[in-house]
């Protein structure tokens, strides 16, 4: 049985530093996995460029020598999903990159930029000889925006980014007045502290902690809380690749398998429903196989894929805010969870936030928090919009340590 | 050999690649993987913008010249543009792992041998609070061919493998994860790892079963050599790269040569000549590695260059040009970076901190104004002596502050050669040293 992966991605970058434009890159690549099942086990041979079928598949079976246990059926099924909403020419892409940079070094004079304006145009494909042909093309342009104030000692004093299907320079700029437009306003740190904040980097250790055979060994902070209320009643988390903002996710994972709606839901309301697994760790351990296998295409697969989304809230993130402000870290590193899952992140930079606008910068601070209490106590939800960054957002509560 | 277009600068950069990577968790093969890859990136430069491409059909590459070519605007004057004219035109072929310590010439069964041979010495499966150890074995061997139209030709080779095993301990339900691993340039000097693998799985577990919350605040701290080695990284070698503060003149007044920037016991220097990870001979656009000292007894005195920066600010270029891989435009990045060892015992420093936090290593650090670093493993120090561990979020400072803060560089100087830096969106090899310092003051949360 054989089986042959395709992913052809073109990428065109144009990059600018301390306000002009340097270089245009442009990278055409192609990778190729060809796989041949034999007796339980699978050989692999990984490509970086052209190779002929006759020559990938014959390296694959050579492969086979290594006994690479592989005892599960390949996958079959027909599905094509094209999200590209618009591909833009290099002259396009150099036009729309010197426009916004020049409108920007004028409106904001006493910035230094750099960064880059990037085009990803990716195919994937996957065919074998079980009846499986799927593909997913998707493509997208992303601005890169690094700022620094010509007063600033530091290398660089943020950064945002948009990424769109269709990329409007009016959602740039707009953002562009939110981080650089009251950068030079200084404002106290409230009472409270509410954070808001793309959700990506919060859940990195709930996600860890999520991995089916981590729970299964007992190394999982959620080991032994399958089936219970760990977090808040509005918590729910969920693997979703049909996700409109996730660019270049394929809707099938590393073993081709196809979840229903792309959706499976991992935390309700609360509870804790089950860890994400791939076909051997659900066989080994006895847990269910969610279609968690990540895109391992040098070898044979393993767990590790999972598109985690929190549930949107009904209400807008100023209706959830409800008259309190948040603060928005832009620049923060160092920190994070520990092994107990507590959190903590210096932040050099932060902005106020009423939830929809900047209301100036606040002074250098250290985050702390919990990851129970996170995604318990202390969440209070995720926005039905997307103000500020064109993000889905999380709005949490946590602690301040105010540094001198 | 190409034809180079007429009125524009152009190199071609070619990279062959091998790896291999084996993955044992818990006594199953996950990884046993063998990958060759070769490609090249073809740039072109009209004395305004670079244009490129990358290939991973060496055959097109004179295609790729001209197309590129065609992009450009014609400049007879190219060769007397400031960065051009500092293109050094060497031709070289420095090919020093295409021997007996070929990383290609050993086969999956020695490779495998080597990590069953730690897994059989390390493993203690009666240790109750082991619930999870992985085991790996990688490496990379690269050759790498650069030409360009002023005439360079260089040919030059760099490899490095590494062998580890890390466990996971959990007590009282929180998991700590611990090990050790070596990277170097060839496999002869990974194979007796077993001692410290066992000594630090050990040390870990001391650290899950006995570890206290730390009190947050401000502490005397004493850094141990991998320690400094990331600081030293973090909170200045990265500010020491020349191509942040071009057209600054914040920071160029703020990093003046000759400007006192640290204690007279403070020296850092960087050199791809050395032949470790960050070993670099001649650099992604030609230019031969220079021993460059970025800060000598204190006083700032260099700073790490590509040919722009080197243009715009009238210095010399080091050869600190570098690119992840051939699908990547190179940009100025460390090499191998160290602080000097210095005259301190070690044990003396210790003994003069009455309240303070030995760090003993970290798993990962930042620099801006303000550094951070994340450790693993850390003990109080009481009356002069250590004590108990401590679990520690992060170590912060003023980069400005704690390089004057510095009172004591021991005499322990080590070269680590795990380390890889990020940097706008590229992965980088590089080695990072130092020996254990004492700090004044930094914040511990």
């Amino acid at each position: 049985m054989k089986e042959k992966y395709t992913y052809h991605s073109v990428q065109s970058e144009i990059k600018f530093e301390e306000n002009t434009v340097k270089s245009f890159n442009k990278i055409d690549s192609l990778d190729q996995s060809f796989r041949v099942y034999e007796n339980g086990f699978l050989g692999v041979h990984y490509q970086k460029g052209e190779m002929s079928d006759d020559e990938g598949f014959s390296r694959a079976r050579e492969n086979l020598s290594l006994k690479r246990p592989y005892p599960y059926q390949p996958e079959s099924g027909v599905r094509s999903r094209n999200k590209c909403e618009r591909v833009l020419t290099d002259k396009e892409l150099m036009d729309l990159a010197r426009t916004c940079l020049s409108h920007l070094s004028e409106k904001y004079p006493n910035f230094i930029l750099s960064g880059g304006f990037y085009q990803y145009h990716n195919d994937e494909h996957w065919v074998n000889e079980n009846g499986l042909d799927y593909q997913n093309i998707d493509c997208n342009v992303d601005a890169n925006i690094c700022f620094k104030h010509i007063d600033s000692k530091d290398i660089s004093d943020g950064w945002f980014s948009l990424g769109d299907r269709d990329f409007k320079p009016e959602k740039l700029y707009k953002m562009a007045a939110h981080y650089l437009g009251s950068f030079e306003k200084e404002v106290e740190l409230p009472e409270e502290i509410i954070v808001q904040k793309q959700y990506y980097d919060y859940t990195e250790k709930l996600i860890e902690s999520l991995n089916a055979e981590k729970i299964a060994l007992g190394t999982s902070l959620l080991s032994g809380k399958v089936g219970q209320k760990v977090f808040a009643d509005s918590f729910t988390l969920l693997h979703d690749v049909s996700d409109e903002e996730c660019w270049h996710n394929t809707f099938w994972d590393g073993e081709g398998c196809v979840i229903p709606d792309d959706k499976r839901v991992f935390i309700e309301n609360g509870v804790v429903l089950s860890g994400y697994s791939d076909k051997r760790t659900a066989k080994k351990y006895g847990v269910p196989h969610t279609a968690n296998a990540g895109g391992n295409y040098t070898d044979i697969p393993s767990i590790g894929w999972l598109n985690a989304r929190i549930r949107r809230s009904e209400k807008t993130v100023k209706e959830l805010l409800d008259g309190r402000l948040s603060i928005i870290p832009v620049q923060y590193s160092g920190g994070g969870f520990n092994d107990k899952g507590e959190y903590v992140m210096p932040v050099h930079l932060a902005l106020l936030s009423d939830g929809e606008n900047i209301l100036g910068k606040l002074p250098p601070f250290t985050l702390s928090g919990n990851m129970f209490d996170m995604f318990g106590k202390d969440f209070i939800g995720v926005g039905s919009d997307n103000p500020i960054f064109n993000d889905k957002q999380i709005l949490v509560r946590m602690n301040v340590i105010k540094q001198d | 050999m190409y034809r180079f277009p007429k009125d524009l600068y152009a190199d071609v950069r070619i990279n062959e690649n091998v790896q291999s990577n084996i993955y044992i968790k818990n006594g199953e093969v996950e990884n046993n993987t063998s990958v060759s890859v070769t490609g090249a990136i073809v740039r072109v430069y009209d004395g305004e913008m670079w244009y490129s491409s990358v290939t991973n059909d060496l055959s097109a590459i004179q295609q790729e010249l001209d197309d590129l070519a065609g992009l450009a605007k014609p400049n007879p004057d190219i060769l007397n543009d400031p960065m051009v004219k500092n293109f050094e035109v060497n031709r070289a072929e420095v090919l020093i792992y295409d021997g007996e310590n070929d990383l290609r010439k050993v086969g999956r069964e020695q490779k495998m041998q080597l990590l069953e041979g730690l897994i059989a010495d390390c493993v203690d499966d009666s240790i109750p609070e082991i619930n999870s150890w992985d085991a790996f074995y990688n490496d990379t061997h690269t050759v790498k061919r650069f030409y360009s139209s002023k005439g360079a030709a260089i040919t030059q080779d760099k490899q490095a493998c590494a062998a580890g095993i890390y466990f996971q301990i959990t007590v009282n339900g929180v998991t700590t994860s611990g090990g050790k691993s070596q990277r170097k340039m060839d496999l002869g000097s990974i194979k007796n790892l077993s001692q410290e693998i066992i000594a630090e799985r050990d040390r870990t577990l001391d650290f899950a079963r006995n570890a206290v919350d730390v009190t947050p605040g401000d502490y005397t701290c004493v850094l141990a050599p991998v320690v400094t080695a990331m600081f030293t990284h973090e909170s200045f070698g990265h500010k020491s790269e020349a191509d942040f503060m071009l057209n600054d003149k914040t920071l160029r007044d703020e990093w003046i040569m000759g400007k006192t920037v640290g204690n007279e016991k403070v020296s850092i220097c960087d050199s791809g000549d050395m032949p470790n990870h960050g070993y670099t001979p001649y650099d992604d656009e030609g230019s031969k590695a220079r021993e460059t000292w970025l800060i000598k007894n204190g006083v700032l005195t260099g700073r790490l260059h590509d040919a722009h920066s080197a243009a715009v600010l009238g210095e010399e270029i080091t050869g600190n040009c570098r690119a992840q891989s051939y699908q990547c435009m190179p940009m100025v990045r460390m090499t191998n970076t160290y602080m000097q060892g210095g005259s301190d015992n070690v044990e003396q420093m210790i003994s003069e901190v009455e309240d303070g936090i030995y760090v003993y290593c970290v798993n990962y650090g930042t620099g801006q104004s303000t550094f951070t670093m994340q450790p693993s493993i850390c003990y109080r120090i009481r009356d002069g002596k250590l004590a108990e561990p401590i679990r520690a979020n992060v170590v912060t400072g003023s980069v400005f502050k704690t390089l004057f803060d510095i009172d004591a560089v021991g005499d322990d100087f080590e070269l680590f050669d795990s380390y890889f830096c990020g940097k706008n969106g590229q992965t980088v090899s590089v080695s990072a040293g130092g020996p254990t310092i004492r700090v004044k003051s930094l914040t511990v949360n």
